[in-house]
């Protein structure tokens, strides 16, 4: 048995360009039984790694109810994620995972469920609305609020559009002031204030899930909170810096909770027994 | 168990014993510090071999036993890429099989809380490389008798006789011999090689006498059991001494790189060619990048917020998530430190406010 710190390898099945700065692999196990026996559950995350270069942390961007690959979406930023960007249709990566807790979609059944991200936060979320679109009939109304900097860092794209064209899905979808092109038909301003002022949910029976950086999930829990909702219907998923995902190399910590094992995903209840160090 | 009277000048024949019967021995040795003539020796933990001199029973090492559990460094794989392909090798997990001699009671207890984080009690991941050292390693260790002015271990509830961890114990009598005591299975195979030199039952009661002795000139003394449920409260993490203590701090990582018990690490590829190693290699809290995102943000973006989260993890992480000590007192993050910070001065002063409550209250500032 390889030691815990050895990955599985993976083929990069497919590429989409997602954004100049953004892709998503679709990825497949190189070992046959790995790749019919792999399980794991939304919100988790993996290690992926460009042999050369190194391992970084990413979500499992695609739905477990989709079988046949996983998928990965990553902004080449450092190190790692530009070696990655390099990567092409049938290159190899390596894969540990999957590792952390999982979004509790079963207590959201019967509810609405909003999901607000901003950015390249939105493939975790990504990966628990396809979860809840293929168990529609489980969810009441479900929304999803969206917004980037600019037109061109919206990921996603084509699901967006997708999103908008159904009739059980309200997709609302937002660029920062100044990001916007001509024919851009969503909104115009930051994420926080489009959802606290105009898209305005109802709180009745509704659970809100927020990805984003640490400053947009401050925001967001605020405007919700003016808005009327509690703390126990606002749910989020952190993404400290780690690195061995197992607990062990002592750097995505929050006091005494490991993002890594206790997280990534948490219920704002949780974070505010938190040290304010995330 | 067994009880037993050693010589001290038959350490030089313990160390043949054990390394005839196949073990490989790691001693305390003095090792010039710097090239040249005017070099100080300093002790180190390093193999031995029959015949090499060592100074077990005097002084302190500068440098603990943690290298030979958790190296510095230590490659986990070997990969090659190959056009499109990548081929992985695994490292070897037979390890040899090892006796620590003359390892201090601080040190010893410690290899129980690393345990706790690498072992497949943290969250069910076995880190092998770890666990499988631990396997083949056996502790024989000498109870402190000239604590230093930076040691309070009793401070953290150990003594300089302790034997936690431990596997044969020895402590060092005012008549210049050794007691010792077999303490585990582990410890009777060491006494079983070493057999010829053993002779009597010991004398427990001059080793008790030997112990509190050496307690009395411990001078460090800190109250530590406030000290838990002051971190616990977590209106004290906006307090303001961790500003005003913390702001000292250089961020060199030196306490983190010496201290028995810290444990995190970094993975990187040691890339040449089209292969290499996947490494893991001793990181440290106290440095800037540590925690940074890849989005820029950081979230312990000042140094007294790193060395907050030092002092936590030492007195509540450890003991929340590992349930085990985090600290043993050993006092090399105080002899290594370039600044003089000193976190006996944060244990004195959480059992100061514990005492007061509201004597200093939060900085308003603070965010």
């Amino acid at each position: 048995m390889p030691n815990i710190y050895q990955p599985n390898l993976m083929t990069i099945k497919k590429v989409i360009n997602e954004t100049p700065d953004t892709k998503t692999f679709h990825l497949v196990f190189q070992d046959e039984e790995l790749q019919e026996n792999f399980e794991f559950e939304t919100g988790q995350f993996g290690e992926y790694s460009c042999f050369g270069a190194g391992e970084s942390t990413f979500c499992i961007a695609s739905s477990p109810t989709r079988k046949g690959h996983i998928e990965c979406c990553f902004r080449k930023t450092g190190k790692v994620t530009n070696a990655l960007f390099e990567l092409s249709e049938g290159d190899t990566i390596g894969f540990r995972g999957p590792f952390g807790n999982t979004f509790p979609i079963e207590e959201w059944e019967g509810k609405n469920v909003i999901f607000v991200g901003g950015g390249i936060a939105l493939p975790p979320l990504r990966s628990v609305i396809w979860n809840l679109l293929d168990l529609r009939d489980k969810y009441k109304d479900i929304s999803i609020v969206y917004g980037a900097r600019s037109v061109a860092d919206l990921v996603y794209k084509q699901e967006i559009a997708e999103w908008e064209a159904r009739d059980d899905v309200n997709m609302v979808k937002t660029v920062d002031p100044g990001g916007e092109t001509d024919d851009w038909d969503g909104y115009v301003g930051f994420v926080p204030h489009i959802l606290e002022n105009d898209f305005k949910p109802d709180p009745e029976n509704t659970v809100v899930v927020v990805c984003g950086p640490p400053i947009m999930i401050k925001f967001t829990f605020e405007a919700l909170e003016r808005l009327g909702f509690k703390q126990d219907q606002l749910i989020t998923t952190l993404e400290n810096r780690m690195k061995c995902g197992l607990g062990k190399c002592g750097r995505c910590n929050i006091g005494s909770t490991y993002v890594c094992i206790d997280g990534p995903v948490f219920k704002a209840a949780e974070i505010d027994l938190l040290p304010p160090e995330y | 168990m067994r009880t037993a009277t050693l010589q001290k000048n038959d350490l030089d024949r313990v160390i043949d014993l054990l390394s005839q019967a196949d073990y490989r021995v790691i001693a305390p040795q003095n090792q010039p510090r710097l090239d040249g003539p005017d070099s100080i020796d300093v002790a180190v933990f390093k193999e031995i071999q029959s015949g090499d001199s060592h100074n077990i029973g005097e002084g302190l090492s500068t440098t603990g036993i943690k290298p030979f559990l958790f190296p510095k460094d230590e490659p986990l794989f070997a990969y090659e890429n190959r056009g499109k392909k990548v081929v992985l090798t695994e490292v070897s997990l037979d390890f040899p099989k090892t006796v620590i001699l003359g390892v201090r009671p601080c040190d010893v207890a410690s290899v129980s809380s690393l345990d706790a984080v690498f072992s497949d009690k943290n969250a069910g991941f076995n880190d092998e490389l770890f666990t499988k050292r631990l396997e083949k390693t056996t502790f024989v260790s000498y109870s402190c008798t000239e604590p230093d002015v930076s040691c309070f271990c009793t401070s953290v509830g150990l003594a300089p006789d302790s034997d936690k961890g431990s596997d044969l114990h020895m402590t060092e009598l005012p008549d210049g011999t050794l007691h010792v005591e077999v303490k585990t299975k582990a410890g009777e195979k060491i006494a079983a090689v070493i057999d010829a030199l053993l002779s009597g039952d010991g004398d427990a009661v001059a080793r008790q006498q030997a112990g509190v002795a050496a307690a009395e000139k411990i001078t460090r003394l800190r109250d530590s059991a406030p000290i838990l449920p002051w971190l616990q409260d977590l209106g004290n993490f906006g307090d303001e001494m961790w500003q005003r203590l913390g702001e000292k701090c250089l961020g060199c990582g030196a306490c983190t790189f010496e201290c028995p018990t810290c444990h995190c690490f970094d993975i990187v590829d040691e890339n040449s060619g089209n292969k290499g190693y996947r490494v893991k290699f001793w990181d440290s809290c106290q440095f800037d990048h540590f925690t940074l995102h890849a989005s820029g943000h950081n979230t312990r973006n000042s140094q007294f917020e790193r060395y907050r989260n030092r002092f936590n993890c030492k007195f509540k992480i450890y003991e929340d998530v590992f349930g085990e000590k985090g600290c043993v007192g050993c006092g090399r993050c105080i002899r290594g430190c370039p600044v003089n910070l000193d976190i006996t001065e944060y244990m004195a002063e959480v059992a100061h406010k514990a005492a007061i409550p509201n004597a200093m209250s939060a900085d308003p500032d603070f965010e």
